[in-house]
């Protein structure tokens, strides 16, 4: 069996500061693999430990030393081999352009059993990459994955909606999106770091895959927001009703 | 050409030793101080992610890494845990099993070292005495050959691993420190060997130890022990006879930086515990306690002598790979004296003066357990005092190394044959 897994360099959100207006300190965070994508690389490498899969090629998009440290990384968790679409200012191409050049690579190099991709990147979120891959392949699409298995062709997984959580089974090929939920990405030993530098990282470019890409200018950003609701309860002279009402507020939320 | 950025793979190491110790480490860095023990699992898992013998070759189960990255590796988990309990089991099985790789004859390294390296076995120091720790040619264990054997007799105080040691299920020992033939206080006449009170999972029965209670480090036992007519296979011997006393002080160099590189990492996270702090609680109508020079002049100078330790111990980490790993003629062993004793003096008295000040910081919440800065105050005090030796020891190696030791007070003068 035959796995692509396609990652973005972002930001790592964890260590993401912001000025006081909510204005994101960018230049400052460090940049990383997606934390959807890493838990949609654990998938691939977990079928590849099963035995399940003989191959897993992961797939990054950009030119830098960053991305080319992210591909190491992948190689350190387990991938059996390396790309780099090299594009500069990758963060400037549309979500379509990104689909169209990891298809066409899928196509040229395929055929490919299982697509995994992040259910979202770290920074757009636009979560439109994966369904955009499936629809361009023709192949189905399994989205946001909790839980993902592979057994006689077929491939299954248990994602949570709105009103529960639904099981889906697909016959491969298939394209999966993978949830930040998924499972506890491994983390590579020194042995697996080392080693990782040495592998090769194959490189081409969108216009050697055929694949036609286009950018999006981003005239100014306004603001970034990030709506939060205040809700106060005050639980000076009756607990027990304070707990009621935030119970009760939290509940209208969602939250619980 | 200086370059004081880590290299790339450096920098990948160190980031998967933050994430692995903020995933396992910290959320049970409390617990470990309070019960007074690392669970097994963890050292198996630590074991398991390859942060025991990192600097030690492959070709004894080590990872083949340096001792800059072992720096990167303890520092970062000290500040996960900053009690420094897994920190220091940490640095032990790196340090000394480096020194054992180096030294040590090759059959005792092909049987101890992989089993350090899998979490199995501890391998630390044996070296104190209960007269004391610094003078280690007063030492007064004794190790005389018997036929093809060494029969060891002599008492061992202030040991880290004694209780770990016999609940591993392989066991483990030491670098054990003793004089040759007979007691007398010369350093002319030391042998090293590598002593193992339970291997195989067997205790042996002429090893009786004992446990202390300390005051803070918990997770990390620390005990005394007698050897009683013990038997030990000339494989064991560590280095020519009569020149352990150089050896150790090599190994003593090596475990220092790695000390060094623990309490740094502690006090960066008491640091960052209190720059919360300082910038977000207010007084004075709504001043941050930032605001007072009292106080933001003061992180300000111990900022700054922590990194100035930080800047010794990756200077003395770079100067021990040339040494032991890069084979660099560059430097000599001897070269390696100063920079160390200057991080070692430096890394746990800053930390202890941090300590005392972002206690103060907190006030009274400070004082309460529910703070726990106060595990990281006693745990890493504990580095001032002694542990690889002592900060007036540090001291005098760097008046030694600077003034010249024709100018400096000769310890070593009266050799007793």
């Amino acid at each position: 069996m035959r796995v692509l897994v396609a990652v973005k360099l972002t930001y790592d959100i964890n260590q993401l500061k912001f000025e006081k207006d909510g204005t994101p300190l960018l230049d400052a965070c460090p940049r990383v693999m997606g934390e959807a994508d890493k838990c949609a690389l654990e998938e691939a490498v977990k079928l590849k430990d099963a035995g399940k899969a003989e191959e897993v090629t992961v797939l990054t998009i950009g030119s830098s030393k960053e991305h080319q440290r992210i591909l190491k990384d992948a190689y350190a968790m387990g991938a059996t081999k390396a790309v780099m679409v090299k594009v500069d200012d990758p963060d400037s191409l549309s979500a379509l352009s990104v689909a169209r050049i990891i298809s066409s690579y899928a196509e040229k190099t395929g055929p490919y059993d299982l697509i995994l991709l992040g259910s979202g990147a770290g920074d757009t979120h636009s979560s439109v990459v994966g369904p955009m891959v499936a629809s361009l392949l023709g192949v189905p699409l399994l989205a946001n994955a909790d839980r993902v298995s592979v057994e006689n062709g077929s491939v299954t997984i248990v994602s949570t909606l709105e009103d529960g959580q639904y099981k889906f089974t697909s016959k491969m090929p298939a394209v999966v999106t993978v949830t930040s939920e998924a499972n506890e990405p491994r983390i590579p030993t020194i042995r697996d770091i080392l080693r990782s530098k040495k592998k090769p990282i194959d490189e081409t470019t969108p216009e050697e895959l055929g694949a036609h890409v286009s950018k999006i200018n981003i005239e100014s950003i306004i603001k970034y927001e990030v709506p939060r609701k205040r809700v106060k309860i005050d639980a000076t002279d009756n607990v027990e009703e304070a707990v009621e009402k935030l119970i009760k507020a939290l509940e209208e939320e969602g939250v619980i | 050409m200086v370059d004081f950025e880590f290299s790339e793979d450096e920098i990948r190491f160190r980031d998967s030793v933050r994430e692995f110790a903020k995933r396992y480490i910290e959320p049970k860095w409390v617990e470990i101080d309070e019960k007074g023990r690392i669970p097994m699992d963890l050292i198996k898992r630590i074991a398991d992610q390859g942060l025991f013998a990192i600097p030690v070759p492959e070709e004894y189960g080590g990872m083949g890494g340096t001792m800059v990255m072992t720096a990167l590796a303890v520092e970062e988990i000290a500040y996960h845990d900053p009690a420094v309990a897994v920190a220091v089991y940490t640095l032990l099985n790196n340090g000394w099993p480096l020194a054992l790789a180096l030294f040590g004859q090759e059959e005792a390294k092909m049987e101890v070292l992989p089993k350090v390296a899998s979490g199995d076995a501890f391998f630390g120091i044996a070296s104190t005495e209960p007269q004391g720790g610094s003078d280690v040619a007063g030492n007064k264990t004794v190790a005389k050959k018997v036929g093809d054997k060494w029969v060891i007799n002599g008492e061992k105080a202030f040991i880290s691993g004694i209780r770990e040691i016999q609940e591993l299920p392989e066991g483990g020992g030491f670098f054990l420190v003793a004089k040759t033939e007979k007691p007398g206080w010369s350093h002319k006449r030391i042998t090293d060997f590598v002593v193992l009170p339970k291997w195989n999972g067997k205790i042996r029965e002429e090893w009786k130890p004992t446990v202390y209670e300390e005051i803070g480090r918990h997770g990390l036992s620390t005990g005394g022990f007698t050897l009683e007519n013990f038997e030990v296979d000339d494989k064991y011997r560590i280095g020519e006879v009569n020149k352990g006393f150089y050896l150790v002080l090599q190994g003593f160099n090596i475990a220092r930086i790695l000390v060094a590189a623990a309490t740094v990492g502690s006090a960066r996270w008491a640091l960052d515990r209190a720059k919360e702090w300082l910038r977000t609680r207010k007084l004075f109508q709504g001043r941050p306690i930032a605001s007072f020079e009292g106080v933001s002049f003061r992180y300000a100078e111990l900022y700054t002598m922590v990194e100035a330790a930080r800047y010794f111990v990756y200077k003395a980490a770079w100067m021990a790979d040339n040494i032991y790993l890069s084979k660099s003629p560059r430097f000599k062993p001897q070269d390696l004296n100063l920079p160390v004793a200057m991080a070692k003096m430096l890394g746990p008295t800053v930390t202890t003066e941090v300590y005392t000040e972002v206690l103060k910081w907190f006030g009274a919440y400070g004082y309460t357990k529910e703070c726990n800065a106060h595990r990281g105050w006693l745990g890493t005090f504990s580095y001032t005092i002694g542990a690889e030796g002592a900060q007036n020891i540090m001291k005098y190696i760097i008046a030694r190394d600077t003034l010249g030791s024709d100018a400096v007070r000769n310890v070593w003068a009266k050799e007793e044959e």
